[in-house]
């Protein structure tokens, strides 16, 4: 009984996770080699890798993604100094905290649909950029092919950067303030304590969410997508990402096999990811 | 303290804040004052304040049944959800964490595997084992998928948690005769609370926000979550732009609302998680 | 056909139009009658583009006795996958909504729908008005339900502004483009909408490119490869938009916004033309006190479908998996009894499909007006219905929405047109086959 005991109780875990992801991996492999029609169909070895990789389509996507990684630096540099100031605690700085955290707190699509409309060509945005005489600001951000990833990599920036803040800010506060003070009293200034006593300390917790901002980018962007690129990665095949690819193939064009064989790369590549997070987390915690 | 440098000093800080609150605020300020417009007036005021604020609006977005039902659906999921991936991370952490057995670090190790899979990879084969056995447009369907989809996290987040929690609670608890799940329940999740509530947050708003499993999954009108139901909102009066504002205002309402009661919590909650 | 209200989760391209039922699933109530009699589900949609068609339904399945029909309205996003999946697990509803061509095609080469003739009576389903989109190796698959028609809407009052004669719109293209360029001399946005969900792209391709070609059989060629639309011919019609993209015609909008709020710049003065449909035709009259006008998109093509009226047609059909289709096919044949397209009239204001509906009834005259001339021998269907869904996605809207937008020439549109092709040939040898199939039914 006893040593039966621990399997029981992970034996809700197992159950669970093999329903679901149990038979489910297995076929996606399987499903990969095979022209799928319905819910079944003929194996046709790697043909469906073939067709994938050499169709620019997919690699446009891929492109996308790897684009949205740009917005990493920027996104952990606004957390960083949001959270730097934070951690000053002037007056009212949990009230800042607190609207400083709402972006995250605001579903993706709902903040998608009401940015969809501020960002319109004849919108509140450009109203405002041309009433300060700034018509050359005023783009067609989500209209044109060349601005409308950009348009997405911003709003990504906008709601992340609030976990981002949240973290880095979690992680400043447990920290030992002697340094901090001793610093503060042979007179260095707010940029030098920052610079040379803060960051330095806070390396496992950037590292940490940078991966997290990697797989982020590069397989949880859709609901951006979606509703930004008018539900289907446009204008054009602009905002075209590989979240998207998927999706498309399986609901729009009845291609499981197609959908399954990019899944396997993703999850292939996700799965390499998610190792690296790993080795950061345990040199974190070392 | 009055050192006149600081005090500039601190007034750029303030200063950079509040800039930075303003861009994280006015999403939510558009939404709610646009809602407050009347149609004609939007067309020609997008910017300002509504000169006539009406709330007719809300009335015809509090009126029309299907937001509640909404997020009534999406409640059920989220409560469903939660409490099926916590009890089962619960009990399966609390094994790996405290008991011998064969197989606990492979499980571990699987485990962490799994978060790797980004959902969009499941929606292919599950839709296939759903469609032969039934299963799509129900509740108890999508909330295995939620379930199994959050719970490799959730069991990686209290299996570090629970091994953090000191052996001689442990052995005490023993001496008194506690068994296992008496120790599960009376010691160890109490202790725990702090990265049980970092989980429920981070599972709730997830599923709360799900739109990909949604669209697929429940694809029975009656069942639509308020995720999927405000994209057909949009779709739907994508020309009345105040109306699709206060849908949105209605819709993000209950997040916003449990985030200013529960807001000392919300962001502590999320603290204990991160930063073990 | 997906027009109608553009959405957002569209759980297949063809799914189109926009959700949110008034009513959601409703299902009739049971009736008691005589356990003999054979019960049926019907899964429809309309009722969002056509306010009016659930009280219809209602009403039919309340005055039927010979079965007992029970119906739900459908989403618009899973109109097709939730059919098929159905269809797919073996429990399919007795009738099902049949978008046209296409869209209901791929689910009869997948088996799932049943043939109509020799099931009904062969002079009411041919007066149904099905259309040839819906004949496959001889078999006719759909009802016609109600028509569709596709035109360029215009606001009256806009052309008399700009010196135009308001009831005589161009016809050919140089006269298309002076009456643009009358009306931006005078401050007016020329032609336009919203292509930011992509549909206005897709209709543009109904307008367009059926100028190009002298059959719908013909596009189905350039699909399967016999043809190519790199050839000048059939990329014609994109060369045409970037045309007026870059003589300023279109309106400056046009890639931030959705399709109806950009159909709605007509009606409220700020867009003279852009391309519309008939259900909407009553309520955007009505709004102008009846100054705004349909028209046929000026003609720049020589194919034998150019300058021709488009009508797209809405059917209903019956599922091969139904354990009653001669019931399920009774019920069609009652619905399109004289009293019922009388009923429909009443119910929707809008007309039913059978050449049998007593076209004198109609009192609204600007319905009226669109029923003597688009409801002729002339018209012609709507080609974007034979495209392949992948074809549909990665070439027709993308092209469209970036030769409107000027980050594409006609000419590259032509080529990544082409590749397109070749990519869906590559990816569904299967499908092409089936294709090559269906095109003896068209080429006609």
């Amino acid at each position: 009984m006893t040593r039966l005991k621990p399997y029981l109780y992970v034996a809700p875990l197992v159950l669970l996770l093999g329903f679901v992801f149990g038979t489910s991996l297995v076929r996606m492999f399987e499903f990969s080699f095979k022209m799928i029609r319905g819910v079944d169909g003929p194996w046709i070895g790697w043909r469906n890798y073939r067709l994938v990789l050499n169709q620019p389509l997919f690699w446009e996507s891929v492109g996308h993604n790897l684009q949205l990684l740009l917005a990493i630096p920027i996104l952990i540099g606004l957390s960083l100094l949001t959270a730097l100031l934070l951690y000053e605690r002037l007056r009212g700085w949990t009230l800042w905290r607190a609207v400083l955290f709402l972006p995250y707190v605001l579903a993706i699509p709902i903040i998608a649909v009401v940015m969809k409309q501020m960002f319109q060509f004849n919108g509140p945005v450009n109203e405002v950029l041309r009433w300060l005489s700034l018509d050359f600001m005023a783009l067609d951000w989500i209209g044109s092919p060349d601005i409308a990833l950009w348009t997405v990599m911003g709003l990504i920036v906008w709601r992340e950067a609030a976990l981002g803040t949240i973290l880095f800010l979690a992680r400043l506060l447990s920290l030992d303030e002697s340094l901090v003070e001793a610093a503060r009293i042979e007179g260095a200034n707010w940029w030098q304590r920052a610079w040379h006593i803060l960051i330095p300390q806070m390396r496992g917790v950037i590292e940490f969410f940078s991966v997290i901002c990697v797989i982020t980018m590069l397989s949880a962007v859709f609901a951006y997508v979606y509703i930004l690129g008018g539900g289907r990665g446009g204008p054009g095949t602009s905002t075209m990402v590989i979240e998207l690819y998927i999706y498309n193939a399986l609901t729009r064009q009845s291609l499981p096999g197609i959908a399954a064989a990019v899944s396997v790369m993703l999850f292939v590549v996700s799965l390499g990811l998610i190792y690296l997070l790993f080795v950061v987390r345990r040199r974190q915690d070392d | 303290m009055t050192n006149p440098r600081t005090l500039v000093a601190d007034g750029f800080k303030q200063a950079a804040l509040g800039a930075a609150a303003l861009v994280a605020l006015a999403p939510t300020v558009f939404m709610i004052v646009t809602a407050l417009k009347p149609q004609s007036e939007y067309m020609v005021n997008k910017v300002g304040l509504p000169r006539e604020p009406v709330l007719e609006h809300f009335r015809a977005v509090l009126g029309s049944p299907e937001f509640f039902r909404w997020m009534g659906n999406s409640a059920l999921l989220v409560t469903g959800t939660v409490l099926l991936s916590t009890a089962v991370a619960a009990l399966a952490a609390y094994a790996i964490a405290r008991m011998e057995f064969r197989g606990r670090l492979t499980l571990l190790a699987l485990c962490t595997a799994l978060m790797a899979v980004p959902p969009v990879v499941m929606v292919v084969p599950l839709f296939v084992l759903y469609t032969q056995i039934g299963l799509i447009s129900s509740y108890h369907g999508a909330i295995l998928i939620y379930a199994a989809l959050v719970t490799p996290f959730s069991v990686y987040l209290l299996t570090t948690f629970f091994r953090t929690i000191p052996a001689e609670m442990f052995e005490a608890a023993v001496l008194d005769g506690a068994g296992d799940f008496q120790i599960l329940t009376r010691i160890v999740l109490p202790l725990a609370l702090p990265a049980l509530l970092t989980l429920v947050i981070v599972n709730a708003l997830w599923v709360w926000n799900d739109l990909l499993i949604a669209v697929i999954f429940l694809q029975d009108d009656a069942k639509r979550t308020l995720m999927a139901g405000i994209a057909v909102f949009q779709g739907r009066y994508n020309n009345q732009i105040p109306l699709t504002m206060a849908g949105m205002a209605v819709a993000s309402a209950p997040m916003i609302i449990l985030y200013i009661i529960f807001q000392r919590q919300f962001v502590r909650g999320l603290m204990a998680g991160a930063v073990k | 056909m997906r027009r109608t209200l553009p959405l957002l989760p569209q759980m297949r391209r063809r799914d189109v139009l926009l959700g949110m039922g008034a009513a959601g699933a409703a299902s009739a109530l049971p009736r008691h009658l005589a356990a003999q009699t054979p019960s049926l589900t019907m899964w429809w949609w309309g009722e969002q583009e056509l306010p009016g068609l659930q009280a219809f339904v209602e009403e039919s399945i309340a005055g039927y006795d010979a079965a007992q029909v029970s119906s739900m309205l459908q989403d618009t996003s899973v109109v097709i996958s939730q059919f098929q999946t159905a269809a797919a697990a073996g429990s399919p509803p007795d009738l099902q909504y049949l978008w046209n061509g296409i869209y209901h095609m791929e689910s009869v080469w997948f088996g799932y729908v049943k043939a109509l003739n020799g099931l009904m009576d062969e002079g009411i389903l041919r007066d149904s008005n099905p259309t040839v989109l819906s004949n496959f190796r001889g078999n006719t698959y759909r009802t016609g339900w109600y028509p569709l028609p596709m035109f360029i809407l215009y606001n009256k009052d806009l052309f008399d502004r700009a010196g135009l004669d308001a009831d005589a719109p161009p016809l050919v293209w140089e006269d298309f483009l002076d009456a643009c360029d009358k009306l931006k001399s005078a401050g007016i946005a020329p032609f336009g909408g919203g292509a930011q969900d992509g549909y206005w792209a897709e209709w543009y391709v109904t307008h367009a490119f059926a100028q190009t070609i002298d059959t719908v059989g013909e596009a189905v060629e350039l699909f399967i490869g016999d043809k190519d639309f790199r050839d000048p011919r059939y990329h014609e019609h994109w060369t045409r938009l970037q045309e007026l993209r870059e003589l300023g015609f279109l309106n400056d909008e046009i890639s931030s916004i959705e399709l109806y709020p950009g159909i709605d710049l007509v009606p409220a003065g700020r867009l003279a033309m852009s391309m519309s449909i008939g259900t909407r035709l009553l309520e955007d009259s009505n709004a102008t006190g009846g100054r705004v006008g349909a028209m046929v998109l000026p003609t720049f093509g020589q194919g034998a479908l150019a300058g021709r009226p488009i009508v797209d047609m809405q059917g209903l059909g019956i599922a091969e998996g139904s354990s009653e289709p001669e019931a399920a096919a009774a019920f069609l044949e009652y619905l399109n009894s004289p009293e019922r397209l009388e009923a429909f009239y009443r119910l929707t204001g809008w007309l039913p499909a059978s050449n049998r509906f007593d076209a004198s009834l109609i009192e609204n005259e600007a319905v009226a007006g669109m029923w003597r001339s688009w409801n002729t021998d002339n018209q012609i269907t709507n080609v974007t219905n034979l495209m392949p869904g992948q074809f549909y996605e990665q070439a027709a809207i993308p092209t469209g929405q970036q030769v409107a937008q000027g980050s594409m020439t006609g000419e590259e549109a032509g080529d990544l047109a082409a590749r397109v092709a070749q990519e869906w040939r590559d990816f569904n040898p299967d499908l092409v086959e089936l294709y090559q199939e269906w095109v003896e039914d068209l080429s006609v």
